[in-house]
């Protein structure tokens, strides 16, 4: 698992990033936790610097919007889907467990990686 | 065949004492000249650019023109207002091009999509992330200083802006003879009630010039010298310091046809009721202060022969919101700018004339002109 940081320095409507195989992106949405892959999948550009609106973030440079519970894109500019992963909370401290890379596994199973901590 | 020299009208060794010199003509039309004023004037100077009300809430913008710079001046999340040079960092393409909008979240350049965030830091660009050595501070956009005063945000381009006060309050209180005299007028709390925009084909000092004098009054001004009978007498409000031009006897308000205005700004005093104040804060703003209203030109110089003036009418916040007609006071002061702005377009006219080499004359009710013209010289050498 990737060490994210101390919940208390991710509140409601922040977001980092982290360095896994590839970057993450990890949301704060309204006290529930997402994972996905940080790069825009139509340009590449730091999803975790774009714009959170309730379950989904736009990205910063063209409005792509991806939905954090699946990563789907949720129209143009981008047409891939992102990956999400699974985020963990213990003892106060955020982890993410990368999902399998591109390719590998199923990607888009539509677990629910949401991690409530409300 | 020659065209025959006439030789230029020389008045500058002795002229009569009744008389003094004005700038030479190709002060008004030389590209030289102007681009020294814009480097050394009007990007050294705090410069009136936007009335703050109409950027009402974060994400609106306006660009305005500020000697040679586009500037963008627009509204934070935090409330306050910002300026910028409206210039992409990466390879310099303008980034607002609208002279007013509002963005939901931050200014993006159309060229390469470089994202700013409303407080000027980069945010967001393709490829950043692999660019981890490109600190988003340091290539955020390049600030200009701002400060708000009467309602309106005022920008400086220097390094190191001069005094507010000694300058743009300066101007105000040599004018009234004192700071506290515009106080009364609430400047900060009216609210829009019109707004005209005037594409003057004159060079801006052609138009200060006009503002500062009122030799004219009586035969191009009508409507103002029937409200404001001592005009005719050739004197402006700004010959004199603290002096507020008296309306006529039967003259009700400042309005076209001297008819009843409108209600009287509360902190405006008795001594100043009855009266018209007019203040040229150099270089670019006329405030004229009257008890129910007051009238705001903004100028922005484009060319040597080429001025964008904006003037403002503010009226109380109800007289605006009961929407009361405020037509026969605009109008008053529409006439005078029109009037006024033809004359300075028939004077741009003749600044290359051979007539005109050596400048014209100020008579003693225009002498005055003179210190704007030292002023001007000062700056530009």
């Amino acid at each position: 698992m990737i060490f994210v940081g101390e919940l208390s320095e991710l509140p409601p409507g922040e977001s980092v990033r982290v360095q896994g195989e590839v970057a993450i992106a990890v949301f704060n949405a309204d006290g529930e936790l997402f994972a996905i892959d940080d790069t825009c999948t139509h340009q590449d550009a730091s999803l975790s610097d774009g714009w959170l609106e309730d379950c989904a973030v736009e990205c910063p440079l063209h409005a792509a919007c991806f939905d954090l519970r699946t990563g789907r894109p949720s129209g143009p500019p981008a047409k891939e889907p992102v990956r999400t992963h699974q985020v963990v909370v213990q003892d106060g401290a955020i982890y993410v467990r990368e999902s399998a890379p591109v390719g590998s596994a199923a990607l888009g199973a539509e677990a629910a990686v949401g991690e409530a901590v409300r | 065949m020659t065209t025959g020299e006439i030789a230029a009208f020389d008045q500058g060794e002795d002229l009569p004492e009744s008389l003094k010199g004005t700038l030479p003509g190709h002060y008004y039309t030389d590209p030289g000249i102007f681009r020294a004023e814009q480097a050394a004037i009007f990007e050294t100077q705090w410069f009136c650019a936007v009335l703050a009300a109409d950027l009402d809430k974060a994400g609106r913008f306006e660009t305005v023109q500020v000697g040679r710079e586009s500037v963008l001046v627009a509204r934070g999340r935090d409330g306050a207002v910002n300026a910028y040079l409206n210039v992409c960092r990466h390879r310099g393409a303008r980034l607002c091009t609208e002279e007013s909008g509002e963005v939901r979240r931050a200014f993006q350049c159309p060229y390469h999509a470089w994202t700013y965030s409303l407080d000027g830091k980069l945010i967001s660009a393709p490829n950043l992330t692999s660019m981890p050595d490109v600190d988003r501070a340091r290539f955020g956009l390049h600030r200009v200083h701002v400060r708000e005063w009467l309602g309106y945000v005022w920008v400086c381009l220097a390094d190191e802006p001069p005094s507010f006060e000694d300058t743009v309050i300066g101007d105000v209180t040599n004018r009234l003879g004192t700071p506290d005299a515009i106080v009364g007028y609430q400047v900060a709390d009216l609210k829009l009630g019109r707004r005209i925009e005037y594409d003057v084909k004159a060079n801006w000092k052609q138009i200060v010039e006009n503002f500062m004098e009122c030799y004219h009054c009586a035969t191009i001004h009508p409507e103002l010298t029937e409200v404001l009978p001592e005009f005719a007498d050739g004197l402006a409000a700004q010959y004199f310091v603290g002096h507020g031009a008296e309306f006529g006897q039967d003259v009700e308000g400042f309005t076209v046809d001297g008819s009843a205005g409108l209600e009287r700004i509360p902190g405006v005093n008795e001594e100043q009721d009855r009266r018209y104040y007019a203040i040229t804060v150099r270089p670019t703003v006329f405030i004229n202060l009257v008890p129910d209203h007051v009238i705001f030109h903004r100028m922005f110089p484009l060319a040597p022969d080429r001025t964008l003036v904006r003037c403002d009418w503010l009226y109380l916040p109800e007289v605006v919101d009961s929407g009361a007609d405020i037509e026969r006071s605009v109008e008053l002061f529409h006439r005078v700018n029109q009037q006024d702005f033809d004359a300075c377009e028939r004077c741009q006219l003749a600044m290359d004339s051979r007539s005109y080499k050596d400048g014209g004359v100020l008579v003693p009710s225009e002498h005055h002109i003179g210190e704007f013209h030292d002023w001007v010289r000062e700056y530009i050498g």
